[in-house]
């Protein structure tokens, strides 16, 4: 299969690497858009249901898939910070110490947001 | 006792060791893979060595060379998984016992490490990567005068060899036949930016269209592997932006 | 091969910059999006306050931002991944409608939400 080769990173630069996570946490946060827009119709049907719906995902059992879905959204949304800096041919030339940074604010704003979300869904 | 010269400072590690040469094989029906087992002296390109299994065990072996120096682009291969020119590649610089040598990747093989590339050249003459002149006069050629800052805005970008490295490792290339690739597009800009060129529109018609400047995603691969570090990926995103200034005032131009 | 190469299209640029242009705006909007709901206040999620902030308008015009560039960068982030397919090559027409289609769907269908409360 072609498409693969677009997650083929033997070899590769953490540029490459960078595309290819792009590409799946983009394609990732599509779906939960489209999960996220139809849950909200459960606001429609009043109040008894909509909470039902919230007891049953906001638990700590769904933490870990918050957790990660935090993981995914802030990488896509740092990574994209960078591209489109690039994108619009500026800091071209310093482009591997954005590439780093980028990286070390990704590893912060994921573990700032995941203890925030664990103290508010667990409640230390 | 006999004195060589140059013996007394060398160093054993220097001598030389043997190397097993890993290559990926196509004969026309099946790809397969052989082994061959060259002895690497220090100094000894990845090219010297190929030159040495076609020339001591198997004459089949087929590559494209020509220069050595570094300058044709023909040699471009897969070396370690990383496309290099073999003939700029040292062979004990890659510190590894085993070498894996594949031909490049988003080209069809034709045999062993040898590709196609005439859709890569047909991209890149699609381009028009020559001085457009509106005043091309032949019988009475005139002096193009250029201020040396002009000159190094794209001198840069004239330093391509053609050698494919770049559109072997693009994704949009992978997945898309007909996409022009970083090579041709950074031909492109560096006439657009050219202040003797007036070709400007002809050339945007290839470089905004579909197999265009929108199917890339900045992967940036292209300006890590370029042998010559001339920065496609560079080039490409200063190209969409001109691009995308150039297509909208001819909208608004139309309106 | 030069005649088979193209095809002009005014939109693309536009769909170009306007992905940057959403892009930047979401990451602003996202993350006050994130706070409201799970890092302010422990019943941000609850009904009514659900209620209150959808009927609150200065809510409504941010929700309404939010809905559309969030709806316009995922779904022409996802046509730009299918036209770097052969596949997308083939049926560049019939993709760009879709994706056209989808955007208005999705907007249509989170304004509907919207006007509702």
């Amino acid at each position: 299969m072609d498409l693969l080769k677009w997650f083929e990173v033997r070899g590769k630069s953490l540029f490459y690497i960078s595309y290819s996570l792009h590409r799946i946490t983009g394609l990732i946060l599509v779906l939960y858009l489209v999960m996220h827009l139809s849950y909200l119709t459960s606001l429609r049907f009043g109040e008894e249901i909509y909470e039902s719906f919230i007891a049953t995902t906001v638990t700590p059992t769904f933490l870990i898939f918050d957790i990660l879905l935090v993981l995914v959204g802030v990488y896509h949304g740092v990574n994209g910070l960078r591209l489109i800096l690039h994108e619009f041919g500026l800091a071209y030339d310093v482009r591997r110490p954005i590439l780093y940074l980028s990286y070390f604010l990704v590893l912060v704003l994921w573990l700032y947001a995941s203890y925030k979300l664990y103290v508010f869904i667990v409640g230390v | 006792m006999l004195k060589v010269v140059g013996m007394e400072n060398k160093d054993k590690s220097n001598m030389g060791r043997d190397v097993i040469f890993r290559i990926k094989r196509f004969d026309g029906e099946k790809s397969y893979w052989s082994d061959f087992v060259v002895p690497a002296q220090k100094g000894m390109t990845v090219l010297e060595g190929l030159y040495y299994i076609k020339g001591t065990y198997d004459g089949s072996l087929s590559f494209r060379a020509s220069c050595r120096m570094g300058i044709c682009g023909s040699c471009a291969m897969k070396i370690n998984d990383k496309p290099r020119l073999a003939c700029e590649t040292q062979i004990l610089q890659l510190n590894s016992s085993k070498i894996k040598i594949e031909p490049l990747d988003n080209f069809r093989v034709l045999k062993d490490l040898i590709t196609d590339f005439e859709g890569f050249f047909a991209k890149h003459e699609a381009v028009k990567p020559y001085l457009i002149r509106k005043d091309d006069n032949y019988a009475e050629p005139v002096e193009l005068i250029q201020k040396p800052e002009e000159l190094h805005a794209y001198y840069d970008f004239t330093l391509c060899i053609k050698c494919g490295a770049c559109f072997s490792v693009c994704p949009a290339a992978a997945t898309r036949d007909d996409y022009l690739g970083p090579a041709a597009m950074a031909a492109a800009y560096r006439f657009n930016i050219d202040t003797r060129d007036e070709g400007r529109d002809e050339r945007m018609f290839m470089v905004c269209s579909d197999v265009g400047v929108w199917r890339c995603h900045f992967a940036a691969e292209c300006s890590e592997v370029c042998p010559k570090n001339i920065e496609p990926a560079k080039a490409i995103q200063k190209l969409r932006f001109q691009a995308a200034v150039h297509m909208i005032k001819k909208a608004l131009k139309r309106w | 091969m030069a005649e088979e190469l193209h095809t002009r299209k005014v939109l693309e640029p536009l769909g170009w910059i306007f992905q940057l242009l959403t892009g930047l705006l979401l990451a602003i909007l996202i993350t006050f999006h994130f706070f409201e709901t799970h890092l302010i206040a422990h019943d941000a999620l609850a009904f009514e306050n659900v209620i209150t902030r959808l009927t609150d308008p200065a809510h409504k015009v941010m929700y309404g931002l939010l809905l559309a560039s969030v709806s316009f960068h995922a779904f022409n982030g996802l046509r730009a991944i299918l036209l770097d397919t052969e596949f997308g090559a083939r049926n560049t027409k019939a993709i760009n409608i879709l994706i056209v289609l989808v955007i208005l769907g999705a907007f249509i269908y989170g304004l509907g939400l919207l006007f509702t409360f």
